[in-house]
């Protein structure tokens, strides 16, 4: 189970460069959504593994408001908003 | 059912790593759409499926079978709301 965690978060630094350096604002949304499903699943894995399922919880009210915060600012950008 | 959990678990940590991967070496947004959707979609949910048979039948599996379903089912609407924006905001672009 350490295993996958230290994959997932291996697999989060190029999503973290995407983020940086992104040349477009849709690279930037993907790399979000992206870091935020990782960091989900993160946090799941650390709960079972310690046996606190209150971060459960946690877990579900991050991806709502992730998925939320990213569908908005793709709308946002499609209206013509931003410097893109 | 242990050796079950930690066989899908690190599968998807592969399909993870190689999304991941996929992110970086693509160039078009659509490329990295498809990159990050798919294996994004495939890799957490079999993590996901491989902690609910780790931890057996408790009731904390529902709030975790939940959360996988809700990530099944907006993977793909944040994935179409992306490419519909870059789609519709480059063809305005060409169109003025």
């Amino acid at each position: 189970m350490g295993v996958a965690n230290a994959a997932i978060l291996c697999s989060l630094v190029p999503v973290l460069i995407l983020l940086w350096r992104g040349p477009t604002a849709w690279d930037r949304v993907l790399a979000y959504n992206s870091a935020s499903n990782r960091i989900v699943v993160v946090v799941c894995i650390v709960a079972v593994a310690t046996r606190e399922t209150i971060y459960l919880d946690v877990a579900i009210g991050y991806a709502a408001l992730s998925f939320l915060g990213v569908v908005i600012i793709s709308r946002f950008i499609e209206r013509g908003g931003g410097h893109r | 059912m242990n050796l079950a959990a930690y066989i899908l678990m690190g599968l998807g940590a592969c399909f993870v790593l190689i999304g991941s991967i996929g992110l970086l070496r693509f160039r078009d947004i659509y490329s990295k759409l498809q990159a990050s959707g798919v294996s994004d979609n495939a890799g957490l949910g079999l993590i996901l499926v491989g902690l609910v048979l780790h931890s057996g039948w408790n009731r904390h599996d529902i709030t975790l079978v939940l959360l996988l379903l809700l990530m099944v089912i907006t993977n793909p609407i944040v994935t179409h709301s992306v490419a519909r924006s870059a789609f519709v905001q480059r063809h305005r672009e060409e169109q003025p």
